[in-house]
């Protein structure tokens, strides 16, 4: 290795480093190592500069309001990128897909039948339980019996090199957006690297789901109007939104534009009324229609949820998919995945205690500084508390809100995350990071495009990738065959 | 299309006319405050454009760089440029589906450029003339991306229409800041009809047409009348006819049917008047009377299109 740059990066014991392997360049690596080989710092600092203008004036930003004026953040992009061979993103497509089709069975059976209840699989109390389990969407059929039409499930590697499944993120997964401007932002500060390197594209998401929505509409509908609901400007996500509406060639909307009159929604426009026929909604279940849920909501549309339920318009997701992510029924998917589809889990959950179980919760009360805690129904990094880096005093918080609730909370041993070098002040730095690949089910099977959101903790020594707790992405690239 | 996304578009398209115009007449008015011996002060623009109470505006009307923070960069001031820029990209953000990638990026650049210290600086401390160039160029480079990238579509109308009726509304202001020098007795020969007609980008136009000494008649006579040039009332009006007619197939006949109406109603008032420069003329009455009927047809646009 001849780039000072890549002679200078540590090696962590422990961890597994999706670059190196013994000092040595991992395969998939290789034409990526050997193009920036002869960069010296000041070339790639040139391109980190770039790729921040970039985002920059792409206005792909996130905006952060505080005394009525909006500030504008770049979402921290690191320029190298993240490299997955072939053959192990074939393992994690296969995994992804046994998960997403064993999760929609179940949730299919939970709002139907209950054959998993009544057969002692997953237990009663614990669905029932769920505040996101709606029993408004009880016998409710929908539209091809497809609830999980987006998915961003959540991949985390230990040291050992082995995938785990963190989290299924089944409600309105977000990122993909940054999917894709990161892949954008790469072929313009790496040329020619992407076709060299026999990166796989990334570029079809918007055409399968669009393909995805329309083909959920009602089949007597010759010209269906597929729209995308979105809470408004001020949403963080608002930018995302905004670009996959783009994207796809469909109407953006706010719950304000949106009227249902005899059960049919319509939005108002120039013309008048025109019909809706399918919402990819980005709003969560509780503010969809303040008719059924929460009645203080100003982003939902008033009759939604009777319009969805006589079938005149296919909500995407389906409403009350929560139930499946919810952190505690997380720990019965390996056997979900058992009693519906009879086959081996291909990818591992993370080694999940309900505190519930009073021994558990003894087991994890001991050993808290090894241990994650989670709140069962939040995400973003919010609700947690990670045992090795908290003082006493948040332990005895987090101890005390157990106690008096302890369905509300999970714990896992604290994974170590793989690393893989990040350009930061000049220097290749290791940092720790996640994949969340975009997977898209509808009538016709699941579809997951080549890669996905690579995050970063870009905090040294950090675990927590989220966005709103400091983390930034990479591009991910699956190399073809 | 929306009738959210309708107004937004429409109003961005005002937001971005309206910052042009007032960055145009404060470059030429800062010139005349620094080339003309009988400068007339920067009161009548405060009024027009700025917040401030009648004490404050006395107190900071003297001072060149306050007048041109306050009107500028002041975020404290809902009508100063700062504040349209921020509205416009607002709109833009929350119709990025409408246009462009391009153009959203033009509004971004946009914003990005006015919140930078060195613009301020140079604006306010070393040369207001590059500071308001730089800014001018900026929004002349957002003109040009509409034009080349967005497709002819419902959107670009309503665009269209914001921005003509914008333009001239800025025109009858323009015109009503002047109205002194139109009503006054005798050939009228005073400088500030020349940068009037800076201030309209108009003066080029008006010498070859007259080539001659500038006069009050002759000046008026261009800013309402002439077809040709884009800042002209009856252009503007014209321009707004010219999209509405367009709108015919896109929206509910009655809707439309009125629409066309209150702009033709407009358009006619300035085609048939014969208005001209000489004492006690009836300037101030017409131009409230032209500027009522496009407040009209703001308001029906937003009953009959934008679901107001």
């Amino acid at each position: 290795m001849s780039n000072p740059l890549l002679s200078a990066y540590p090696h962590q014991a422990r961890v597994w480093d999706e670059m190196f392997q013994d000092g040595r360049v991992r395969p998939e690596y290789q034409p990526f190592v050997s193009a920036i080989a002869g960069l010296a710092g000041p070339e790639m600092t040139r391109k980190d500069e770039l790729a921040k203008k970039l985002f920059m004036s792409q206005g792909i930003t996130f905006t952060v309001y505080s005394s009525g004026e909006g500030i504008e953040k770049i979402f921290p992009f690191d320029i190298i990128p993240r490299i997955i061979s072939n053959s192990e993103w074939l393992r994690i497509e296969a995994g992804i897909k046994q998960r997403l089709k064993a999760l929609n069975i179940f949730l299919k059976d939970i709002y139907h039948q209950q054959f998993i209840i009544k057969d002692g699989v997953v237990p009663a109390a614990l669905v029932y339980s769920c505040p996101q389990f709606l029993r408004e969407m009880v016998n409710v059929d929908v539209p091809h019996d497809v609830y999980t039409h987006i998915a961003g499930v959540d991949l985390i590697r230990d040291h050992d090199g082995e995938f785990y499944v963190l989290e299924d993120n089944l409600r309105t997964p977000s990122g993909v957006s940054y999917m894709l401007e990161n892949r954008s932002i790469t072929y313009r500060i790496f040329p020619d690297l992407l076709p060299q390197s026999n990166v796989l594209p990334v570029k079809d998401y918007p055409d399968i789901l669009y393909r995805n929505l329309v083909a959920l509409a009602d089949r007597q509908t010759a010209d269906p109007t597929v729209v995308l609901l979105s809470p408004g400007i001020y949403n963080s996500a608002y930018f995302e939104h905004s670009t996959l509406a783009r994207l796809m060639g469909i109407q953006l909307v706010e719950g304000r534009d949106l009227i249902v009159h005899n059960h049919f929604v319509y939005m108002k426009t120039t013309r008048g009324l025109e019909k809706v026929d399918v919402i990819y909604r980005r709003v969560d279940d509780e503010f969809l229609d303040p008719l059924v849920f929460r009645p203080d909501s100003a982003l939902g549309v008033p009759g939604l949820y009777w319009a969805a339920r006589k079938g005149n318009v296919a909500i995407v997701n389906a409403m009350g998919n929560g139930v499946a992510d919810d952190k505690a029924v997380y720990c019965y998917v390996p056997e979900m995945i058992r009693y519906y589809l009879n086959e081996e889990p291909i990818l591992k959950n993370v080694p999940t205690y309900q505190l519930e179980n009073a021994e558990y919760r003894e087991l994890v009360f001991k050993d808290m500084d090894q241990m994650v805690v989670k709140r069962t129904n939040e995400s973003g990094g919010y609700g947690m508390l990670i045992g090795s880096a908290a003082t006493d005093a948040e332990m005895a918080d987090f101890r005390q809100a157990i106690l008096s609730d302890p369905r509300s909370f999970i714990a896992q041993p604290i994974i170590s995350l793989s690393s893989t070098p990040c350009y930061l002040d000049g220097k290749l730095q290791p940092r720790r990071i996640d994949l969340r690949p975009f997977a898209l089910c509808g009538p016709g099977g699941i579809d997951i495009v080549p890669g996905g959101l690579t995050r970063v903790a870009l905090r040294e020594g950090s675990l927590i990738v989220n966005s709103s707790q400091g983390g930034g992405s990479k591009d991910t690239w699956v190399l073809g065959g | 299309m929306l009738s959210r996304v309708a107004d937004t578009i429409y109003w961005l398209g005002r937001y971005m006319e309206r910052t042009q115009a007032l960055l145009q007449t404060l470059r030429i008015q800062y010139i005349a405050s620094q080339d003309e011996p009988q400068y007339w002060g920067w009161q009548p623009l405060l009024l027009a454009f700025g917040d401030l109470s009648e004490a404050e505006l006395a107190r900071r009307a003297p001072h060149t760089p306050q007048v041109l923070y306050h009107l500028v960069f002041d975020r404290e001031n809902g009508a100063s440029a700062y504040h349209n820029i921020v509205r416009g990209r607002e709109n833009a953000r929350a119709v990025q589906d409408h246009i462009t990638k391009e153009v959203w990026q033009s509004l971004n650049d946009y914003y990005h450029l006015i919140r930078r210290d060195e613009v301020a600086h140079l604006t306010l401390g070393e040369d207001p003339v590059s500071g308001l160039d730089a800014l001018l160029q900026q929004g002349v480079l957002y003109v040009g991306t509409v034009q080349n990238t967005m497709p002819r579509d419902e959107g670009y109308i309503y665009l269209k229409l914001g921005k003509f009726l914008e333009r001239a509304l800025q025109t009858l202001e323009l015109l009503r800041l002047s109205q002194h020098l139109f009503e006054q007795p005798g050939e009228v020969h005073s400088p500030e009809l020349r940068y009037l007609l800076f201030g309209l980008l108009g003066y080029e136009l008006y010498v070859k047409t007259y080539q001659g000494q500038l006069d009050a008649g002759s000046v008026l006579e261009l800013v309402l009348y002439n077809p040709d040039f884009p800042h002209s009332l009856r252009y503007s009006l014209g321009q707004l006819l010219r999209y509405c007619e367009r709108l015919k197939d896109k929206s509910r006949p009655e809707s439309f049917e009125q629409l066309r109406f209150l702009i033709g109603k407009a358009r006619n008032t300035v085609a048939y008047s014969t208005l001209r420069a000489q004492p006690g003329v009836a300037l101030g009455p017409f131009l409230s009377q032209v500027k009522g009927e496009l407040l009209d047809v703001s308001s029906a646009l937003s009953s009959l299109y934008f679901g107001g």
